[in-house]
């Protein structure tokens, strides 16, 4: 309790709620432009927080998150065109219901449902992250690389085309989490002879090319596009009678989006379709679903907003990140000196009590914004995109730059981005490369831990009950995908 | 056999080679370490283990939900003109940064490219491209702190 106390007593203090309240503008802004993602938005951010003490700066970060998930859904709305990708699932019902005229009771469902869902993740991971630190704090190393072995194998089935791609790409991520010197036996590994790779390849400047500079090179091909002016919307509080049409479909896709959310990986986006597809299945009106109905804007909004507190479970208990702008966080939080795992709950345990606090400060905030200035948000469409793009780069040139204050990690960034923009077209995700580059060095370092402890008998890996579990858990993220695509072939087939 | 995705697994495959290529030219590990794993041991087994994926790459269509029409939705239709135009002018203002300091650079690149956009009300654009950068180099060089090259010319907004 006292340190709940302490969490609301530094949230409360001025700067930072000013702090928040930016995190919460810019990322209702981000969230409802198209094209602008939340890690993208984070990624861009981290250079400007690190000038700020970690408390402001990852409640700015968390914040952000929280408020990017729900801004999504404004323009998906209003002019079906999904600010973020986990707001995909709304425009399904939420379009037609604002081309009927009910685009105020639309929003105001979209904005009361993320708000439910957000804080019911909020108090899973408050009771959630102390638990499963406190489960972690046993892991020896053998136990530590079986479970990031886990993680990475969830990459095989998050939202994109292929496993085998998610998976080459996060190979590649902790490839390249491997450049720099062996801390074991201090060799220099991939340096090429140039110092500026001695401490291995930034973070930052690899995220912002992967997520800003390969959308901008994307969405040159669409410069030219604008979208339909919005008009005049009076956001209502959803009646007695919508309230509980939905009070079920609230509450379960608050559960499956907090539970996507801790699965290590699944972010926002497949929570919002399994939601979706939940609030359909379990509606008495299926039929009402595509053509308008107010489940079908609950359950998605519900549930990608549950996401973001239940990824924040595994990213600060274990230090695997629950999806890719958790990834991003985690990143911030590695640059503020914050190593999240099992010992910062031992060592800092405020810390999470902070972000608890911030991340439900933000959900308020948004909630207000959202009813009452939905409108003004969803005026952001209407920057046209050749001004728009442009100051996207010089964030994001002006970032890279100032994390080291190096122009090698211009040209890092950059790099980043023209690979990124190559694998996005080719079906190889940026979030599984992230994961792979901030999970690298842990798995590196789990393994050689392991290996130094089984005096390189590494069949006494099955030793241990927890790797045996983590192991099958990996097979089974593994091979889920393929077999349940092969059992639909045959009973398609059938 | 998808034929885009064979080429994709050879160059892949090409990679692979070239930095396990690399992981044969680093220094010896002083013998204090050798029980430890090496530091080649686990950029090859990453290296192994994209090879192997890439492997079967060119037949993912047909056991991925969707087959080839899933898989090729994003790159069916060809790179446009203005993505590469877009990649050398970005190429340019980050080569320029040296030269030009980064404020001149960040003024060049809010002018070029939505200029290369298609983008032609001047009215707006000439602000635009003077304002915003001096907006965020004063932001970032006064209120962060952050030291920007001046470049050759010595021009920074700060």
């Amino acid at each position: 309790m006292e340190l709940l106390a302490y969490g609301f007593g530094q949230v409360l203090d001025p700067f930072n709620l000013t702090v928040i309240l930016v995190g919460v503008l810019v990322g209702v802004t981000v969230g409802a432009l198209p094209g602008l993602s939340s890690p993208m938005a984070v990624a861009l951010l981290i250079p400007f927080t690190l000038t700020l003490d970690a408390v402001p700066a990852i409640a700015m970060l968390a914040a952000l998150y929280c408020a990017g998930t729900f801004g999504g859904s404004i323009t998906a709305i209003l002019i079906n065109a999904p600010g973020a990708p986990p707001a995909v699932a709304t425009a399904f019902d939420g379009y037609p219901m604002a081309k009927r005229g009910e685009a105020g009771r639309a929003l105001g469902m979209a904005t009361v449902a993320s708000v439910i869902g957000g804080v019911f993740s909020l108090v899973v991971f408050l009771v959630a992250t102390p638990l499963l630190a406190d489960l972690a704090l046993q892991f020896r190393p053998q136990e530590y690389f079986a479970l990031t072995l886990f993680a990475l194998s969830m990459l095989a089935s998050i939202s994109g085309r292929s496993a085998i791609r998610n998976l080459i790409a996060g190979a590649l991520g902790i490839l390249l989490g491997t450049v720099g010197v062996h801390l074991t036996s201090g060799v220099e590994r991939f340096t090429f002879g140039l110092h500026e790779l001695t401490d291995g390849i930034h973070f930052v400047p690899v995220l912002i090319g992967l997520f800003a500079v390969s959308e901008l090179l994307s969405q040159s091909r669409t410069a030219n596009v604008a979208y339909e002016r919005i008009t005049s919307v009076v956001i209502r509080l959803p009646s007695r009678a919508d309230f509980l049409k939905v009070r079920w479909t609230l509450l379960r896709s608050s559960c499956i989006g907090t539970f996507i959310g801790i699965l290590p990986a699944e972010g926002a986006t497949v929570a919002a379709i399994v939601g979706y597809n939940e609030a359909k299945r379990f509606s008495r009106h299926k039929e009402e679903f595509g053509k308008g109905a107010i489940e079908g804007i609950a359950g998605p909004e519900a549930a990608n907003n549950a996401a973001t507190g239940g990824a924040m479970v595994p990213t600060l208990a274990l230090g695997i990140p629950g999806s890719a702008t958790a990834a991003v966080i985690l990143a911030a939080l590695v640059a503020h000196g914050v190593r999240p795992g099992p010992r910062l709950l031992s060592q800092t345990p405020e810390f999470v009590y902070v972000i608890f606090a911030a991340m439900l400060i933000a959900n308020l905030m948004f909630f207000a914004l959202g009813l009452g200035g939905a409108k003004v948000f969803s005026r952001v469409t209407l920057i046209p995109r050749t001004f728009l793009w442009p100051a996207v780069f010089v964030f994001a040139i002006v970032g890279a730059y100032s994390a080291a204050a190096s122009l090698a990690d211009v040209w890092v960034m950059l790099i980043a981005g023209c690979i990124g923009f190559v694998m996005q077209r080719h079906g190889f995700g940026a979030a599984p490369l992230v994961m792979g580059l901030i999970l690298g060095p842990l798995v590196e370092e789990s393994l050689s831990q392991s290996m130094i402890l089984f005096d390189n008998n590494w069949l006494r890996f099955f030793e241990s009950p927890i790797c045996l579990a983590f192991f099958a858990l990996t097979l089974f993220g593994l091979f889920w995908s393929p077999l349940v695509a092969a059992l639909q072939r045959t009973a398609a087939r059938a | 056999m998808h034929r885009t995705d064979l080429a994709a697994a050879l160059l892949i495959l090409a990679g692979c080679g070239a930095v396990y290529y690399a992981t044969t030219t680093f220094d010896e590990v002083s013998p204090l370490f050798a029980d430890n794993i090496g530091p080649a041991w686990f950029p090859r087994l990453m290296l192994w283990s994209i090879a192997v994926l890439a492997l079967a790459l060119p037949f993912e269509h047909r056991f991925v939900a969707g087959g080839r029409r899933r898989l090729d939705e994003e790159r069916s239709d060809r790179v446009k003109r203005i993505t590469f135009l877009t990649a050398v002018l970005l190429f340019i203002v980050v080569a320029a940064i040296g030269l030009l300091g980064m404020a001149l650079a960040m003024v060049l690149v809010s002018a070029l490219l939505p200029l290369l956009w298609g983008e032609r009300r001047y009215r707006v654009l000439v602000p635009f491209a003077l304002l915003f950068p001096a907006a965020v180099a004063l932001l970032f060089s006064q209120v962060l702190r952050i030291y920007f090259e001046p470049g050759r010319f010595g021009f920074a907004f700060g």
